[in-house]
């Protein structure tokens, strides 16, 4: 079951979790992710990566579900596709790594230059810009993912809108979609590992956000797996649901509009708005799903750092209220914002619990430091969309992370970043992550991560408010549901299914 | 005295031809009985619409109703003296209860996971199912506000699952999973998501690769707490260990630990403000405007009534939001001034056409050509003798447009264009209880019931109202 219709399922402009989590059934690129997340073998059966470049090596019985074989140069063309500008792909930047790609983005350089070559049918051959530490990740990502150039010049404008304009090389084919109900995906026989692939047909038979109805399908067994939202929790423990947490890597946080005519520009004022936030009390009266954590920095938990985890490695002091810095910091802003400060607008989308989210920070706001907001309540493409364009002060926002690096977050509030809708822009800032990117020594560049952190903690960047967990049941008669912190999230792939009682 | 009765008459007549009446015949007769007095006061319009009214039950109680629902708004607050905005979170989503205390809580040290540094981390896998942890132990004093706990570790565990239930867990459910150690060596855990004064089963499984089976499970009953920040809202001074007594909360709290008596008596300031204003301004319009149609007629009467039907085909929705820009409300912003201007300027019509037709009709009335002939001038006629009969009709009409107004403003609050936050509505409330509809319903169902009460009371009365002031009702007792 999904929440939303998938926007887009082109591999070479998709951005959400919905669009990813299909092509992560559909397709396979060089690289998949394994049953414990790990990074395993895909189209391509070896590598061979250094400091200059990368040669993948693929496997020769991997074929197109119409029997064609996959080939280097459908990566070749599929690459070239999201780095060009004409196809104004927004994770064109995820392709930066590869040599040239940043120049053909930003129009610099002509599209032929990008350093991916198949030298044959089975041997792709990439360059890098400068070194990079966590390329294989990248390689199981949906915008690394191939394309075959004869199926979309045929397809042209209606690429991957229908199920006959798609076409599948990975586990699952898709057989029917009618779009904004309901989608089935089919067992792929020509996949190459198709006989370990135990399920016959993924059907996402309802599309809907109401975490209500999810549950009541749920209940009459309609659909196998459900996430449950905070309200269903104590239902969901009088109904004896297994549930499961799974700690999914995202991080939400409030992010301020920069630009110079708005008040949230106000360093004084961004400072007294986090000083008067009790993230612990918020994480665990408000956002209440056991297992979230009250969010300190830009990077959580989860991610690796050098040798250890990188939090481990380089913490930070957790955040508490402070309603007498925060009085202070008010006064100051006061005066420079010239006597008084003016409604914020708070931007929020329709998604369960945001009335209580953001109801919960207006009161906190005006009961401490009596600032007004106004709370500007949009469906999530009008929010995005308002979000991009700067009409905001302060606006609710998650992150997912692409890989399991913390240049995933960090790159987030570079001043080049197409998601960066605040326009938080600071030389230093930017320095230290052009260092981090410029080499592939793992201390010098956490090192440098952690430096870009400090920095906009220090100038309110952002609020961080928690790192998030979710709660999630499934039948009993499902088994083997994987769920990764990055990549298609849950994946169906090693799934077995037993007799239903 | 009149006789009316004919064969009575001809009995007379018939007597009178046969017998020649003499002067001694007659003699004089002095009335002593009582005399015959008129057996009903003269009533005028409204007092006999009022008689009629009484007689009827339903909308006596309708009457009575709105009465308090009237005192609920406007006298309930200075009563009921509890700021709706005022959040208490140690009390989101409580059923209606009557008063009961609760223990001020000592400000929380942080938790600081215990790690033993002797044990290793991350063993490795050998997919063995591990057995249970032993000697789970509560640290601290465990509270509504945390519940700490350790747990002696399992050899070969790399890590543990934290669950908790309501009830005893049994047939391999545990509950919900709070909470996930990943280390072997970290043996200790805090839990502060959301606890309620309620007994509560903790169970801890090891996990390495496989989740084990087996688990401890410890039994802890939470007395009632509060915070100490929030206590020292309620009552300054307070220090922890106070008994403190909690605020009643006769409707329950809200997703945010509001009281929902305090935000539906502000909800129906909103929602009668606009039930009443709306209708009373907007037919006030359409009485001038078809007062005068219907009086001038001709030309008057064909412009002003083409001009209504024009506006009668304008859709609302539209206009509403062409004034909340036009008034440059942006988003976030209340949109009642919008919804009230659209309501006046687009709900008039009816009214007009109504008391147009009423005033076709009485224009020819006897009454009002003796009026005319006295010499009254138009003004005059139809301030005294035409409008005030036409009221019965409007009347009804309003009554009935009010729970119009109501439901709109309940709707349009209801899909974020009305109120907005922290200021509630009817509509507003009920939109934010129905996402918890199923686990809390108390939250979706009294402004739900607000609002079918106040809608039926204004309809049932704007019947009786209909059948007391129809004329064609009134030769019937």
């Amino acid at each position: 079951m999904l929440g939303t219709e998938p926007p887009q399922l082109n591999s070479t402009r998709s951005t959400d979790q919905e669009s990813i989590f299909l092509l992560g059934h559909l397709m396979e690129g060089l690289t998949r992710y394994g049953k414990n997340s790990e990074i395993i073998p895909g189209i391509a059966e070896r590598w061979e990566i250094n400091d200059q470049g990368a040669t993948f090596y693929l496997r020769h019985n991997a074929l197109w579900a119409d029997g064609k074989p996959v080939t280097a140069h459908d990566f070749v063309f599929a690459w070239r596709l999201v780095v060009d500008p004409a196809n104004a792909s927004e994770y064109a930047f995820i392709m930066y790594p590869v040599k040239n790609a940043e120049g053909i983005n930003t129009g610099k350089l002509k599209k032929d230059t990008l350093a991916v070559t198949a030298v044959d049918d089975y041997t792709l051959k990439i360059e890098f810009e400068k070194p990079c530490g966590y390329f294989l990740g990248l390689t199981a990502f949906a915008t690394y993912l191939p394309v075959r150039q004869d199926f979309y010049k045929a397809h042209a404008d209606r690429f991957a809108a229908d199920p006959q304009d798609i076409i599948s090389n990975g586990p699952f084919i898709l057989t029917r979609w009618i779009h904004g109900a309901e989608l089935t995906l089919s067992k792929n026989p020509r996949y190459w590992r198709a006989q370990q692939i135990k399920l016959d047909r993924i059907e996402v038979p309802y599309i809907t956000t109401d975490l209500g109805a999810r549950y009541n399908l749920f209940r009459d067994g309609k659909v196998d797996t459900l996430g449950i939202g905070r309200e269903q929790i104590d239902r969901a423990l009088a109904d004896r649901l297994r549930m499961q947490s799974h700690d999914d890597g995202a991080i939400f946080y409030i992010e301020f509009n920069h630009r110079p005519n708005r008040p949230t520009a106000n360093l004084h004022l961004r400072r007294a708005l986090r000083a008067i936030i009790n993230t612990s009390e918020y994480v665990s009266r408000v956002v209440a799903i056991p297992g979230s954590r009250p969010g300190n920095g830009l990077i959580p938990q989860w991610v690796p750092g050098i040798k250890n985890r990188f939090r481990e490695e380089f913490p930070l002091a957790s955040h508490t209220q402070n309603i007498e810095l925060a009085k202070n910091e008010l006064e100051l802003a006061k005066n420079e914002l010239g006597g008084s400060i003016p409604p914020l607008y708070w931007l929020t989308d329709d998604g369960p619990g945001t009335a209580r989210n953001t109801e919960y920070f207006q009161n906190i706001f005006k009961n401490h430091l009596g600032i007004d907001i106004f709370i500007d309540k949009q469906i999530f493409k009008e929010r995005l969309a308002k979000s991009r364009e700067g009409k905001f002060d302060i606006v609710s926002s998650g992150w997912g992370p692409d890989f399991a690096d913390p240049m995933t977050y960090v790159e987030l509030f570079t001043s080049w970043n197409a998601n960066n809708n605040g326009k938080y822009s600071d030389p230093k800032y930017d320095a230290f992550i052009r260092q981090a990117q410029a080499t592939a020594d793992q201390q010098t560049r956490m090192q440098a991560m952690a430096q870009a952190e400090q920095i906009a903690l220090a100038d309110v960047a952002i609020i961080p408010l928690f790192e998030r967990t979710v709660i999630w049941a499934h039948q009993p008669w499902v088994h083997g549901i994987v769920r990764h912190v990055i990549g298609p999230d849950p994946d169906f792939a090693f799934v077995t299914i037993s007799k239903k009682n | 005295m009149i006789i009316t009765d004919p064969t009575g008459a001809k009995k007379l007549d018939s007597s009178m031809s046969q017998n020649i009446l003499n002067p001694q015949d007659f003699t004089l007769v002095i009335h002593t009985g009582p005399k015959q007095e008129i057996a009903r006061p003269s009533l005028s319009y409204w007092q006999d619409a009022w008689i009629r009214l009484k007689a009827n039950k339903q909308a006596l109680i309708s009457l009575i109703i709105i009465c308090l629902l009237l005192l609920f708004t406007l006298i309930g607050p200075l009563v009921w003296r509890v700021d709706p905005a005022e959040q208490i979170l140690s009390r989101i989503s409580e059923s209606p209860s009557l008063t009961h205390s609760a223990i001020v809580l000592p400000p929380l040290k942080p938790f600081v996971a215990e790690v033993i540094p002797t044990i290793e981390a991350a063993p490795q896998a050998d997919g063995a199912i591990l057995p249970a942890p032993t000697n789970l132990e509560w640290l601290d004093k465990p509270s509504v506000q945390s519940v700490r706990m350790r747990w002696t570790p399992v050899n070969g565990a790399a890590g543990y699952l934290i669950y908790r239930s309501l009830e005893k867990p049994r047939g391999g459910f545990w509950g919900l999973p709070v909470g996930t150690v990943t280390s072997g060596n970290i043996v200790s855990f805090e839990d502060t998501f959301n606890l309620k004064p309620e007994t509560i089963y903790y169970s801890v499984l090891a996990q390495n690769g496989a989740t084990s089976t087996h688990a401890i499970t410890r039994e802890i009953t939470l007395t009632p707490g509060i915070a100490l920040n929030e206590a020292r809202v309620l009552q300054p001074n307070t220090q922890p260990g106070d008994k403190i007594d909690y605020p009643l909360r006769p409707f329950g709290t809200d997703y945010l630990g509001r009281d929902l008596l305090a935000r539906l008596m502000s909800g129906a300031r909103v929602s009668l403000f606009i039930g009443l204003f709306a209708p009373f301004i907007s037919i006030l319009i359409g009485i001038i405007i078809g007062g005068l149609a219907g009086f001038f007629g001709g030309a008057t009467d064909q412009w002003l009534m083409r001009f209504s039907d024009f506006v009668l085909g304008l859709p609302f929705l539209l206009f509403m939001i062409l004034f909340r820009v036009a008034l440059g409300k942006g988003a976030g912003e209340s949109g009642i001034t919008p919804m009230l201007i659209a309501w006046v300027a687009l709900a008039w019509p009816g009214a007009a056409r109504l008391t147009r037709g009423q005033i076709l009709q009485l224009r020819e009335a006897e009454f009002v050509q003796a009026a005319r002939i006295m010499g009254a001038k138009p003004f005059y006629l139809l301030i005294r003798h035409l409008l005030p009969n036409t009221f019965g009709v409007i009347l009804v009409s309003l009554t009935f447009a009010i729970p119009g107004a109501i439901f709109t403003e309940a709707f349009l609050s209801f899909i974020g264009m009305g109120v907005a936050p922290p200021t509630a509505s009817w509509g507003s409330m009920c939109n934010d209880g129905i996402q918890t509809f199923l686990t809390y319903p108390h939250e979706f169902l009294t402004p739900a019931l607000f609002i079918s009460i106040a809608v039926l009371a204004f309809n049932l009365l704007g019947d009786g109202l209909r059948d007391a002031l129809d004329p064609k009702l009134r030769s019937t007792p």
